[in-house]
């Protein structure tokens, strides 16, 4: 396994609610924030991505996909409204970073994951099935 | 990105979608513009913010509009009328510009709306804050040190009345105007003085309250038809007030008189600005409290030091004033103007011939003025009496503080100043005052 060092970890936004009863001036001030934020991140080479997530959306369940929901997502505490992607030291830095996530104060949350690195074992297995694509192909 | 630019563009894109959705329909045209701010909130922060952050704000708003007319029935007989709006021709340079006139009109209809007289009076300041200003019940709760619930009850009454009395959403004409921009011009003055006044709610906002009245004037003064004399004369009462608003308190929230204040901080553009439109006001025959007001305002604005305030000219203005308006409030104002020009003592007959005088006896400003007249005669005893009774009435910390420093001025002159004085006058001895005394 490798070391802790530049690990991606994923800050998943949760709550799609929070800004409904902001006023137009509290929601210009929390987006120039918000945007400051990710643009800063962004500089410092921690941010590698993040994008937002449109609020409809299918939830798909059941044997074989047989149940296709209408997502709860435009009004819920629950649901995810974006991402970044961090490339960063430890867990606790991503922690850290998420702490100046400007929605907390509205009730937002954010979860902190980190990304699984790959398992060398299944690197392992990984090359030998290809290698042994290769000798198939030149026989 | 400019300042208050989601602010604005929400007042100008509900007046204009209320006027397609139909008056009835105010919530709807509020709710589509939140919605379309929020996506802004949702989105910019990832990709940037658009070239043109109005533009992007108005089609997502008409977008959103859009999809509800098609959604919902009752709008099934304007959709043409509103798909037009939404979609316009890909336009010459004229077309826009005519687009730019109709949006102002609306916010136009929008203030003869929010100012019709079926709305109550304390009801019509929140509507056009909420409506044309894109304030949250919260702010303006916070602007007049009211809850947020109280002020949602108030919108939503005004709301129903709006829709019960079918107030049509235009400007209105003919005899009507005339009556009805008197309404909305004493609304204005109403919330440009909630911001001024120096007491109650938070201060940041309540600077923004002046400073959105003077935007809306200044909408109504440029249009043909809020285009009067007495229009100009709000305005400029609004700008040559205005422009001396961050002066009056120190860095220390401490109140300064007009005498302490830096003349140099006050806003230099706004000045010009308000003699402007003082000039403009001058254009008809008619002479209204608000030529009085902004007239009293520009002395002050004109004069480069206190000392050389044209007192004369302002009394003169203040007795043209307490004519048309017979509150004791404007009298206790003129009281002041006659001690700058005759002296302490006249200053205290003219309080004590203010008519329905008792009206002010809870107002902490009848015993500060009271004090200031005896203290300049060196009553500092009687003065004293009056900072402690204003003291007792007054509300804020900042007009707390300051009573506190002129009562302690008082009280620093030894207690029993007055009769020393009248001692030391009869002896005529120069040597009998200590130091300490002295301070």
């Amino acid at each position: 396994m490798s070391t802790e060092s530049n690990t991606s970890y994923l800050l998943l936004f949760r709550g799609t609610n929070w800004h409904r009863d902001l006023s137009p001036e509290e929601i210009q001030t929390v987006m120039n924030q918000w945007r400051g934020w990710f643009d800063r991140l962004t500089e410092q080479g921690k941010a590698k991505a993040g994008q937002p997530l449109m609020n409809e959306g299918k939830i798909v369940s059941g044997k074989n996909g047989r149940v296709v929901a209408d997502g709860p997502f435009a009004e819920s505490k629950e649901a995810i409204g974006g991402y970044f992607l961090l490339q960063v030291n430890s867990l606790d830095e991503a922690v850290a970073i998420a702490k100046d996530c400007r929605g907390l104060a509205y009730g937002a949350t954010v979860e902190v994951r980190p990304v699984a690195p790959e398992c060398p074992l299944a690197e392992n297995a990984r090359q030998a099935a290809t290698q042994e694509r290769f000798a198939h192909a030149g026989a | 990105m400019v300042e208050h630019l989601f602010r604005h563009e929400a007042g100008k894109m509900i007046s204009t979608l209320t006027r397609l959705f139909g008056i009835g329909h105010l919530n709807l045209a509020e709710d589509v513009v939140q919605e379309a701010l929020a996506r802004a909130l949702q989105t910019w922060p990832y990709y940037g913010i658009p070239r043109n952050p109005s533009a992007w704000i108005t089609q997502v708003a008409k977008n959103l509009a859009l999809d509800l007319i098609r959604r919902d029935k009752v709008f099934r007989n304007k959709e043409i009328e509103i798909a037009n709006f939404m979609e316009p021709p890909n336009s010459a340079r004229s077309e826009s510009l005519s687009l730019d006139g109709e949006i102002k009109d609306d916010r136009l209809r929008m203030m003869f709306v929010c100012c019709h007289p079926v709305v109550p009076q304390e009801a019509q300041v929140a509507l056009a804050l909420k409506t044309l200003c894109g304030f949250s019940p919260a702010e303006i709760g916070r602007a007049f040190l009211t809850s947020e619930a109280a002020i949602a009850k108030r919108l939503t009454r005004a709301r129903q009345k709006i829709r019960g009395a079918r107030i049509p959403f235009e400007i209105p004409a003919g005899r009507e105007i005339s009556q009805r921009l008197d309404g909305v011009l004493q609304t204005l003055y109403q919330l440009f003085n909630e911001g001024y006044k120096a007491s109650g709610g938070e201060k940041l906002i309540r600077e923004e309250l002046c400073h959105e009245a003077i935007r809306l004037a200044a909408l109504l003064a440029e249009h043909p038809a809020g285009n009067q004399p007495r229009t100009h004369a709000l305005l400029a009462l609004m700008l040559l007030n205005g422009a001396r608003l961050l002066t009056r308190i120190d860095g220390a929230g401490n109140i300064l008189r007009l005498q302490d204040q830096d003349r140099a901080d006050w806003n230099g553009p706004m000045i010009a600005r308000g003699f402007f439109h003082l000039a403009q006001s001058a254009a008809g025959d008619e002479l209204n409290e608000y030529h009085l007001q902004a007239g009293i305002a520009a002395c002050h604005c004109a004069a480069k030091d206190y000392p050389s305030t044209d007192w004369p000219q302002i009394l003169s203005l203040y007795d043209r004033l307490t004519e048309l308006n017979d509150s004791p409030v404007v009298a206790l104002n003129r009281a002041v103007a006659v001690a700058n020009v005759h002296g302490p003592r006249a200053g205290i007959e003219a309080v004590e011939s203010i008519r329905h005088r008792e009206k002010l006896n809870s107002y902490y400003l009848l015993y500060a003025v009271l004090g200031e007249f005896e203290m300049q005669l060196n009553h500092h005893q009687a003065a004293a009496g009056y900072f402690r009774e204003s003291l007792k009435r007054a509300d804020i910390a900042s007009e707390q503080m300051f009573l506190s420093k002129r009562l302690r001025a008082c009280e620093e002159q030894n207690p029993h100043a007055d009769e020393v004085r009248n001692v030391r006058s009869s002896v005529r001895s120069s040597v009998s005052a200590s130091p300490a005394q002295r301070q």
